[in-house]
């Protein structure tokens, strides 16, 4: 280990105490993974049966054997990924603009994007249904992906990204006859590959773990995402005969997320600390 | 080959439509196609999931001439339902509790069922009077009911043996509060275990449906009219400060939600669990498994009577029409899908929940059922809540919320009463 690296700074109490920090974070996922692969017989009586053998992969079996669940597995892809190709595409689009182009009302209009993190989904979400409902989006891929390229968020994020990069790219680029839009593709669009990677893992992640807006616009099975149908594959009161189906869902729900997690951790780590605006 | 493959698209393309008329009925009780996809032997079925996914196999075998189209939705389902008929498109049966039926009919979302109904050959008259109760509303059938659900005493017998409790092989129940805080206390010095096992956390409905009980008990009018509730009253203080007690003396579970407490009853934590009659099934199996805590030691009887008269609140599950433009061939398909299902209502009652059909409450094969025999009174018995009660789940919640901090020493028991009431009435007022 190197003198510089962050874990030399850590002295015994802190690094102790960030062990027992990450253990408590760890404990209830390990304890979701040991029930999921226990019958839901053992776990009637006693959930501590899930610290002893045997396990099974019976319940990981039901849930892939459910024609089902590869559909709603499908349909939460589609959604996820359209929706963050979409929010990708727009908010690159409209920051350039906010933060490169002049154009009338461009203050006005960024500050009414901006008021838009200030309303919460639930209150805009009677009169968007309505809307679907009359344009019989309603059951459809575009009615699920449709709302969630409507977040400020990705614009504003991505308006305080260009507008962190030297306006003296665009000079020197106009200079030598590029268009606006070769400047936004070719010269502006690579140096936010940071910024696009981290707004795309956060809208894939929000996307992913959507349930309200599923829940009410897809009311036939077939377009249930994977959090609606594992929701409602709930056989029982509370679950209650059914604790090892129910964490095997839990978990294989999240294992595309883990995924995500996983290839994109450099992403998620800058963004968490705040540095990917840089 | 090129040819005929676009020959065969263009065949493909001029296949007659499906001219059969479709029904979509959207139901909770979860997905377990994987266990229940092809089958139709509904006598082999089991689980309320399992019994119904049969049942609708079934159906479609039987009935080819009508496509039926099943949703299941999260349980309960309303918000998908409310939100299916705001855009228009609502199914055209659906599973609702019968305590939330008036919050529908009342605004005119549900269309009576009166006619469907005949010509499902299905006769309201035979309706169980708890059921009947459950989907008549202001003189009109606004569901099919399905079942009665009630709540009983699940019963350790084994552990009230050990404390005495036990007489000709039943179990001795109190018939006053006071016989009641004396049983606890003997099963608790006889066993080391609390008396009661009860979900405090997250359950709100628990604590509702023992207050509403003995409040049915005393005679109290819960819901004087349809924007007030009655609780703060001497009655519940009675009620509510027993239930106190049992807590702070220890003579129950502290500190749990359903699955945990569903737990402890059968690891023979405690000796007489207040659930549902949905518990029947999975509590039989246990006693039935050599080396569970419950084998050969379950029983169950109706909540006992500690005051006034013998009273059971009960709620059900129905299946209702919301209201939306259907044809004549449509509604034909409904009423045979309907006249289908009320044929096969003995084989729901193996779920533990009671039939909403007189006719198979007095078949043998019902009684023969285990302990069917001791909670048959429910469903003459059993009393809804009025047909003028909106918002059952909100103001159950509310209610819940309140007792469960009176039961558990959080807060006064006249301020929780006083605040439930406020709560609900409150509510009620923002109401059209």
């Amino acid at each position: 280990m190197s003198a510089t690296s962050p874990r030399a700074g850590l002295s015994g109490p802190v690094l102790a105490l960030l062990l027992v920090g990450a253990a408590v974070m760890l404990t209830p996922m390990v304890w979701t993974l040991l029930l999921s692969v226990k019958s839901n017989a053992a776990l009637l009586g006693d959930s501590g049966a899930a610290l002893s053998p045997p396990y099974t992969l019976d319940n990981y079996r039901a849930i892939l054997a459910d024609r089902l669940t590869s559909r709603w597995l499908l349909n939460s892809l589609i959604v996820s990924l359209g929706t963050t190709a979409g929010v990708l595409v727009l908010s690159s689009l409209a920051g350039f603009a906010f933060a490169r182009l002049e154009f009338p009302f461009r203050r006005s209009l960024f500050l009414f994007v901006l008021l838009g993190l200030a309303i919460p989904e639930q209150a805009v979400i009677l009169p968007r249904h309505q809307l679907f409902a009359t344009l019989g989006l309603h059951n459809s891929y575009p009615g699920l992906i449709l709302p969630g390229l409507t977040g400020s968020f990705g614009v504003f994020f991505m308006t305080q990204y260009f507008r962190a990069i030297p306006r003296d790219l665009d000079e020197a680029a106009l200079l030598d006859g590029a268009s606006r839009l070769r400047l936004f593709w070719s010269v502006l669009l690579p140096l936010t590959i940071p910024a696009q990677a981290t707004l795309g893992v956060f809208t894939f992640l929000a996307s992913w773990n959507d349930y309200w807006w599923p829940l009410i616009s897809a009311t036939t099975s077939d377009y249930y995402t994977l959090t609606v149908g594992l929701a409602s594959a709930q056989m029982n009161y509370a679950q209650t005969s059914g604790l090892g189906f129910l964490m095997a869902q839990a978990v294989f729900a999240s294992v595309p997320i883990l995924i995500v997690y996983i290839v994109f951790q450099k992403q998620i780590v800058r963004a968490m600390a705040g540095t990917a605006v840089r | 080959m090129r040819w005929c493959g676009l020959l065969l698209l263009l065949l493909a393309g001029c296949a007659a439509p499906d001219q059969r008329p479709e029904i979509v009925v959207q139901r909770f009780f979860g997905e377990c196609g994987v266990i229940h996809g092809g089958s139709t032997d509904v006598a082999a079925a089991d689980t309320e999931c399992g019994i119904l996914t049969t049942l609708f196999n079934r159906f479609e075998a039987e009935n080819p001439d009508i496509r039926l189209k099943v949703n299941v939705v999260a349980w309960p389902g309303y918000p998908q339902l409310a939100a299916q008929i705001a855009a228009g498109d609502p199914p055209d049966l659906v599973t609702m509790h019968q305590s939330v039926i008036s919050d529908y009919q009342d605004r005119g979302l549900l269309e009576p069922m009166d006619g469907v109904l005949v010509e499902a050959g299905v006769d309201a008259a035979t309706f169980t009077p708890a059921a009947r109760a459950g989907v008549v509303k202001y003189g009109r059938v606004y569901a099919m009911p399905w079942d009665t659900i009630g709540r009983l005493f699940h019963i350790n017998t084994r552990l009230m043996a050990q404390a005495g409790l036990m007489r000709d092989g039943k179990p001795v129940l109190p018939r006053s509060p006071d016989e009641l805080l004396a049983q606890a206390r003997q099963f608790k010095a006889a066993t080391g275990k609390p008396y009661l096992v009860q979900a405090h956390v997250n359950a709100p409905d628990f604590h509702v449906a023992l207050l509403y009980t003995y409040l049915l008990a005393q005679g109290d009018t819960i819901f004087p009219d349809a924007r007030h509730v009655r609780l703060d009253t001497p009655a519940a203080r009675q009620v509510v400060a027993l239930f106190r007690q049992l807590h702070a003396e220890g003579l129950t579970t502290r500190n749990q939600d359903f699955p945990a407490a569903t737990a402890r009853f059968v690891q023979g934590g405690g000796g007489i669990f207040p659930v549902g009659t949905w518990m029947i099934g999975p509590y039989d199996a246990e006693a039935a498994r050599p080396g569970s805590a419950l084998y050969r030691s379950y029983a169950i009887a109706p909540f006992p009577r500690l005051w006034g008269q013998d009273a059971a609140f009960v709620d059900g599950h129905a299946w209702v029409m919301p209201r939306a433009a259907r044809s004549r061939s449509e509604r034909a398909a409904i009423a045979r899908f309907l006249g289908f299902l009320a044929r096969y209502n003995a084989d729901w009652s193996r779920t533990g929940q009671l039939p909403a059909f007189q006719p198979v409450l007095e078949t043998d094969s019902f009684r023969a059922l285990p302990h069917r025999g001791d909670i048959v009174a429910i469903a003459s018995t059993g009393t809804q809540l009025p047909e003028h009660v909106r918002r059952q789940s909100a103001i159950q919640g509310l209610i819940g919320e309140e007792l469960e901090a009176a039961v558990t020493g959080i807060k006064p028991i006249d301020r929780a009463l006083a605040d439930a009431e406020r709560r609900v009435n409150r509510l009620y007022a923002e109401l059209p």
